[in-house]
């Protein structure tokens, strides 16, 4: 039973119960603080960290406990490799999140805080739960905040609308999660991972069950042809919203993939089913660019760009499972894939951000508006640039390494694939550079410029943070390779048999 | 028995108080014997009552269900002090004959022969017919109170047409000897159509599609403290008196009915849902959203194993909660704006938070979402079908997902806006606050250590 894990489990719980409690202005202090405090005990638990332990034998820090005698299911948590690369992510942005909403007018009530600290809660409960029900509880626990976070503070005209359909959109694919599972559970031994990847089910019955699975990511991720839902939530919701959907929930649905999708159905991936889902990905990743490009709206234009970023790691992960199954052990997918989700994490919260404060400088969204903002505010246009060129994938900026090892990864499942999934590195970097011509460069309206002042305090702090995470793992992304080798080879080798 | 009789008691004693004048103590009176009631469903039946076995025995399903009908109807009671503010002059009325149709009630939890399961029907339904039609001056509470009377004496006859039938093939009113004449006898017709009979007047009792169509009219009319009480007790009773028959009763030849339950199911869960999103008016809503769950609820018939009346009492307790947490809401609301549109609950989150939470639990329990009761009832009745029926669970999930949208709106509708459309500077009375703090309290508790029911049931 390992204190620490239950602390980091518990303290965003423990927060958001304060918070919400807390009918006063300083609320958002509060929760900064209980943001900061899960961040401290993160790295204290990454500095004494090994990540050799599987989830099959005994891990570092896990707690294991009875629930219930009618279902076979325990109270399993643990951290691999894999699941603290996410948390580190979770819980470096979560703090970020917070302190970027620290100069709003009007502020933000306790409520806002509290949901936030709420979603962290669900959020490390996916990325620690190593038993197939108690992923799923908190799958669906992460859904009500964001949707009340979205509902509440999104934009008015357009809230009741956007929120029901993402409400219901991805409740119906978790609902085809948990039938997948709870077939899964009938014919395994009880709810908990190993016993899941050992279930005994013949081949049809794998098919149909991993597109039940896949489904409920396939939704989260967004995959084309199931996106509609994305733009406009990411869109519509409050900055915040949109840094915590983008920035870490659809990390969640790359976890799943990795965690529960492919071991427990592995025949499906050698199938059509897999192939599909590669060729999926990889249009959603031209599609997306391709919509990018035309976006004038500022936060739709990052939406679809997160649309294109997803499709590639999801097109990695799919090539090197298909290799696996088919006999090579190959886990370099999935570690591009980790990495990619770090630092498309970074880079996403950071360009939201980044829209967040032109909106407040222009006073629109609308990109053809803006203009040469770079000469008024230099220090934003330098740490805009640097997290964008993170996104274009920049060798040297974190989001190179994790691009360079997915598209070598499709490229050694099939050299056609590699070119479609490569049209990314261009792609990206057309319609990420044109965003920041049209908003940095140029005249300009004198009008709005003279009004327009350069970074605030809290808006530096969170921008350099994020910038200087770029650059130190664009310089060093050994580390993350590294803690998430020994999980991977768990799960591809779990895959082979 | 001695559970019935002291509940019998307590509703003659608040009966007689509205008599003598003193009807503002009825409830009380009623609380109070519940109370004690409750006490004595804990404690082993009395020796004296071996000599009704045959006709009515407290088993260890009975003693559940028992109980969780009494926890359901004090807090329902609970809520009667503000909701029949209106009702002054002959409230004592209305305890006892909920008192009454609980007697009938804890009567079909322990049937043993099928002429106590008539009585406990009949017992359970006439207090209802008066009741639905209680807000006397209100055209809709007569409506209901005539259509639930005319359409319920009909399906009672269906009910006794098919003992007459059973009791012609099988010799015997006995529902153990029934069970072994329908072992040896699958193929005698006019058994089969006895069961079919009695099935369809049960699935009647129980609102299942198509038999219920009486339930959106009743539901919407009666006045809103005793829907709830139809919502929560009497489809308990309802549903396990119609659970025991079938899977007790006519074990022997489920491979006949098991389909038409199957059918009946695919109808429920898709009719109510779709009927339910489309409905303007939060208590018609709710009333489709009850019919959808015996949807849910049937899926208990497929893969029984000794789990199932367990399964069946959480996911009803749970249920009946829920259907609490939203009523009282409802109740408040229509108490101040005089109807139930959505538009009434506009904004209900700012002015009264913690009922608004209440119903928004209540409702995401409703809905399946994890951390709440309603998700776990849910699981255990899909791991327990699926190993039988995966297409039937495919349904009942697409049935969900059909319903957390109707759920959504009236979420949505007190939380979004941004200010409150409620004026008034009257404020919940204490009771009602009490009852939504411990709902919130039961129904997330159950959701995150669901054996806490089996421990505090004493099973």
């Amino acid at each position: 039973m390992s204190y620490l894990l239950l602390t980091l489990l518990l303290l965003p719980l423990v927060g958001s119960a304060v918070v919400f409690a807390w009918k006063n202005s300083t609320s958002k202090y509060l929760a900064l603080g209980f943001a900061f405090a899960q961040m401290f005990l993160s790295f204290y638990m990454l500095a004494n960290f090994d990540s050799t332990p599987t989830v099959d034998g005994v891990l570092q820090y896990e707690i294991n406990y009875p629930w219930s005698q009618f279902i076979k299911s325990n109270l399993h948590f643990g951290i691999d490799g894999m699941s603290m690369l996410l948390l580190l992510l979770t819980n470096i942005l979560t703090p970020l999140i917070i302190l970027s909403s620290f100069n709003e007018k009007p502020g933000y009530r306790n409520t806002f805080y509290g949901l936030i600290l709420l979603m962290q809660f669900g959020l490390i409960g996916v990325f620690t739960a190593l038993d197939g029900l108690l992923f799923y509880i908190f799958w669906e626990v992460t859904l009500i905040p964001i949707w009340l976070i979205a509902g509440i503070w999104g934009q008015e005209n357009k809230k009741i609308a956007f929120t029901t359909r993402f409400f219901v959109y991805t409740f119906v694919g978790s609902l085809f999660m948990l039938i997948g599972l709870i077939y899964v559970y009938t014919h395994s031994a009880s709810f908990a991972l190993t016993d899941l990847y050992n279930a005994n089910l013949n081949a049809s019955e794998q098919t149909v069950i991993f597109w039940f699975i896949f489904f409920a990511f396939a939704v989260k991720l967004p995959i084309f042809p199931f996106h509609s839902w994305q733009p406009d939530t990411y869109t519509y919701s409050p900055t915040q919203g949109t840094m915590l959907l983008s920035g870490i929930m659809l990390k969640m649905a790359v976890y799943g993939l990795l965690r529960y999708l492919l071991p427990i159905t592995p025949n499906p991936v050698l199938g059509i089913s897999g192939q599909i889902v590669l060729v999926l990905a990889i249009v959603g990743i031209v599609h997306g660019a391709l919509i990018a490009i035309v976006q004038n709206d500022s936060k739709r234009l990052i939406a679809y760009s997160s649309l294109s970023h997803v499709g590639l790691m999801v097109a990695g992960i799919m090539a090197s499972a298909i290799l696996t199954v088919k006999g090579t052990l190959m886990t370099e997918g999935g570690e591009g894939a980790m990495v990619q989700a770090f630092a498309h994490g970074i880079n996403v919260v950071g360009l939201f951000y980044c829209a967040d404060i032109l909106y407040k400088r222009f006073k629109t969204r609308d990109i053809r508006q803006m203009g040469g903002l770079a000469k008024v505010a230099p220090k934003f246009a330098v740490l805009f640039l640097v997290i964008l060129l993170g996104s274009v994938g920049l060798p040297l900026t974190n989001g190179f390494i994790g691009e360079f090892i997915l598209i070598k990864s499709v490229f050694d499942y099939s050299k056609l694939a590699a070119v479609f999934a490569g049209l990314t590195m261009i792609l990206s970097a057309v319609y990420l550079l044109r965003f920041y011509g049209k908003a940095m460069f140029g005249e300009g309206d004198e009008s709005v410029l003279s009004s327009a002042k350069d970074l605030s305090a809290v808006e530096f702090t969170v921008l350099a943070s994020l910038a200087v995470f770029v650059i130190l793992l664009g310089l060093f992304p050994q580390p993350l390779i590294e803690m998430v080798n020994s999980s991977l080879k768990f799960i591809f080798t779990s895959m082979m048999n | 028995m001695s559970v019935l009789i002291i509940i019998f008691l307590t509703a003659v004693v608040a009966l007689f108080a509205g008599v003598f004048e003193q009807g503002k103590f009825s409830r009380y009176i009623s609380i109070l014997g519940l109370l004690v009631a409750f006490y004595v469903s804990f404690l082993p039946e009395a020796e004296f009552f071996n000599q009704y076995k045959s006709m009515f025995d407290y088993t260890v399903n009975a003693a559940l269900f028992t109980k969780i009908a009494i926890v359901i109807t004090i807090l329902l009671f609970f809520l009667g002090g503000f909701s029949f503010s209106n009702h002054r002059s002959h409230q004592s009325e209305l305890y006892a004959l909920m008192l009454f149709a609980l007697c009938g009630g804890i009567v079909l939890f322990g049937f043993q022969n099928l002429v106590t399961l008539f009585l406990g029907v009949e017992i359970l339904s006439i207090p209802l017919y008066v009741l639905a039609g209680s807000n006397k001056t209100d055209l809709r509470s007569n409506e209901a109170s005539v259509k639930y009377f005319l359409m319920g004496a009909f399906a009672t006859g269906f009910l006794l047409f098919g003992i007459a039938l059973v009791y012609g093939s099988s010799g015997s009113f006995d529902l153990y000897k029934i069970h072994q004449f329908s072992l040896e006898n699958s193929k005698d017709l006019m058994f089969n159509a006895g069961a079919v009979l009695m099935l369809v007047a049960l699935a009647f009792k129980v609102s299942m599609a198509p038999f219920h169509m009486w339930s959106p009219d009743v539901y919407q009319g009666s006045p809103s403290l005793i829907t709830a009480f139809m919502m929560s007790v009497v489809k308990i009773s309802a549903f396990f008196a119609f659970f025991k028959v079938m899977s007790i009763g006519f074990f022997g030849i489920t491979g006949e009915w098991i389909n038409i339950v199957g059918v009946l199911i695919i109808i429920t869960l898709f009719l109510a849902n779709v009927m339910g999103l489309a409905q303007s008016n939060a208590k018609r809503m709710l009333a489709y959203s009850s019919v959808s769950h015996v949807g849910y609820l049937g899926l208990i018939f497929f893969g029984l194993n000794n789990l199932s009346a367990y399964n069946l009492a959480f996911y009803l307790f749970a249920y009946s909660l829920a259907t609490i947490g939203v009523m009282m809401c409802l109740i408040w609301v229509e108490k101040l704006k005089r109807e139930t549109s959505y538009n009434a609950f506009k904004g209900l989150a700012h002015t009264e938070p913690l009922l608004a939470v209440a119903a928004a639990i209540s409702m995401l329990s409703m809905a399946g979402i994890p951390l709440t009761a309603g998700f776990m009832g849910k699981f255990s009745i899909f791991a327990q079908a699926i190993q039988t029926t995966p297409f039937l669970v495919l349904v009942a999930v697409l049935g969900s997902a059909i319903s957390i949208a109707y759920y959504l709106r009236l979420i949505m509708v007190m939380f979004f806006p941004k200010e409150s459309s409620f004026k008034t500077s009257e404020r919940v009375p204490l009771t009602y606050n009490i009852v939504a703090v411990f709902i919130i309290f039961a129904l997330l508790a159950l959701g995150i250590f669901p054996d806490l029911f089996a421990t505090q049931f004493g099973m």
